[in-house]
């Protein structure tokens, strides 16, 4: 399953942001079906490492490689669902749900080719994933915040991408609907999808992850399974479900039949 | 059928057909990105654009087209690359591109009058080879918003997210800034420079109150924008008044039909606007649903 390239490659990455490095020499790498979390409080560099490892920003110095290929000369674009962190899905004209998630495919379609079967079939899976599918005529302006966090998802989500990248997604999102985005991001998983997640706190995601990198004022100061990093700084957000800690399958663990019957309490 | 008697009036109504077609298809991208006021920015430009074909012996139309675009391109570069905000890039733009456009028309030995038949249309004034350029550059600005629909769609929805996806949203940017530059000189025989935004806006306002979709609003813009240029047009024969005024005005009526039409729409559907986020976030902490 393991290519000999790693998904995403970060190597001694420094992003300077308004004259200062606001990301300083990270390294991390994420292999195909890894489940990484980037945590780490307000200004700590975690959306900022995440959108310079999408060349969303511009770095100083280190390296940055997507499957292999230098971010400034990669073009399958395709292979990359990106959901933004943003407060809402609405533009100044209004937009319906469909139409949004149907933007994550524009990576795949040819200039002024109409949406083929392939699309369309993507879109209503992405859609059903979240949830959504009956409200996807919907204008998103009328939706709530976290309704709205969905349809970003599922934009991301009709890609089918092989790398996932999630600035924050969670926001505002109830508890029932972050136990359904866990169960979809534990499928895609399951399939070789190797997701990164940049999370203020983990809730219902804890239990699928298998790592957990940790960032303070730009630096890695964690980098280890979940509850490793539980242990080391006595945070509290997984302490309810005990994982193996020396376990090197801890994946297989948390996406066995285990963080089903867990999920459902 | 009297007026369509005079050529002229059929040139008219012929621009501004096609004005009301293209303002606000471009229009709607505009109010997307949160840009509604580019399009003013752009006319002040064209004038400087006018006067220069006035000072130079040049139709006034084909360089309003090419310094309006040069100008547009600026702008938006300006705004991509964080020099100034999009707001203040265009301030500067307004008050340069009318102060250089009237002090040139001063000294092409230009008077008020020249200048507000570009401010506020002339119907009489379009001419065979006007009406020619007019109809290329329109087919133009339609076969690229519209042909290019979901790729300007998402780049103005999300620009982070096209990024991601692959898409030169610089070109894209500028493309769209260059086909509402465009546009407004398309426009500046029938609404005038300094009202042709309103064309670009007013319509996609007015849409946007009763539609849920991005494709129907762009559509029912355009359907908008037709019937208040033409009717404009019409009306402003039968009562011998300018062009561009009437038009704006028939425009703002359709909005103030259909923004109380858009609610009631909306209260029958059992929406309230704008939806309460906090609510979901109190929901969360509060350990509730």
């Amino acid at each position: 399953m393991l290519s000999d390239a790693p998904t995403l490659h970060v190597h001694d990455l420094t992003v300077p942001l308004g004259g200062r490095s606001v990301v300083r020499h990270v390294a991390l790498d994420v292999r195909p079906g890894e489940f990484v979390t980037v945590l780490g409080g307000n200004g700590s560099g975690k959306s900022t490492l995440v959108r310079a490892a999408t060349g969303l920003l511009p770095h100083t110095s280190g390296e940055v490689r997507l499957f292999g290929t230098p971010v400034a000369d990669f073009r399958d674009w395709h292979r990359i669902g990106y959901v933004p962190q943003r407060p809402s899905a609405a533009s100044g004209v209004p937009a319906t749900v469909r139409e949004i998630v149907t933007a994550g495919r524009l990576s795949r379609r040819r200039l002024l080719r109409p949406l083929r079967h392939a699309d369309k079939a993507a879109v209503q899976a992405a859609l059903t994933s979240v949830d959504l599918a009956d409200r996807a005529g919907e204008s998103v302006a009328e939706l709530s915040g976290g309704q709205q966090q969905r349809v970003l998802i599922a934009r991301a989500l009709a890609t089918e991408p092989d790398l996932l990248v999630l600035d924050e997604p969670t926001a505002g999102v109830d508890l029932e609907h972050q136990q359904l985005l866990a169960r979809v991001l534990a499928a895609h998983a399951a399939r070789g999808v190797a997701i990164v997640l940049v999370a203020h706190e983990l809730g219902p995601l804890a239990r699928l992850i298998d790592r957990v990198v940790v960032l303070r004022d730009g630096r890695v100061t964690f980098d280890g399974t979940p509850d490793a990093e539980a242990a080391a700084f006595a945070h509290s957000h997984d302490q309810h479900h005990p994982l193996d800690p020396n376990s090197g399958g801890a994946r297989a663990v948390v996406l066995g039949p285990g963080w089903q019957a867990g999920e459902r309490r | 059928m009297s007026l369509l008697a005079y050529d002229f009036m059929q040139r008219a109504l012929m621009a501004a057909l096609l004005t009301g077609l293209t303002a606000p298809a471009i229009g709607t991208y505009l109010v997307q990105k949160r840009l509604a006021l580019l399009g003013d920015g752009i006319g002040h430009i064209a004038l400087t654009g006018v006067a220069l074909g006035l000072l130079t012996g040049q139709a006034p139309l084909l360089t309003a087209v090419i310094v309006a675009v040069a100008g547009a391109t600026v702008i938006e570069v300006l705004r991509l690359r964080g020099r100034a905000s999009g707001d203040v890039a265009l301030a500067l733009f307004f008050y340069g591109g009318i102060a250089a456009g009237v002090l040139l028309t001063g000294l092409a030995g230009g008077s008020a009058a020249t200048l507000t038949s570009y401010l506020f249309g002339a119907l009489t004034t379009v001419s065979d080879a006007d009406l020619l350029l007019v109809v290329v550059l329109a087919a133009l600005v339609l076969t690229v918003s519209l042909g290019l629909a979901p790729q300007l769609f998402a780049v103005c929805q999300d620009e982070e997210h096209a990024r991601v996806s692959g898409m030169p949203v610089a070109a894209y940017s500028v493309l769209i800034s260059v086909l509402a530059a465009v546009t407004v000189t398309l426009a500046m025989r029938t609404v005038g420079l300094l009202l042709v935004s309103a064309l670009m806006v007013v319509p996609v306002a007015a849409a946007q109150q009763l539609t849920r979709a991005f494709r129907a609003t762009l559509a029912l813009a355009m359907a908008l924008g037709v019937l208040a240029a033409v009717s404009g047009v019409w009306v402003s024969f039968s009562v011998n008044a300018a062009p561009g005024p009437t038009i704006v005005l028939l425009a703002l009526a359709g909005f103030v039909v259909a923004s109380p039409l858009g609610g009631w729409l909306r209260s029958r559907r059992g929406v309230t606007m704008p939806t309460d986020d906090l609510h979901d976030l109190h929901d969360l902490h509060d350990g509730k649903d």
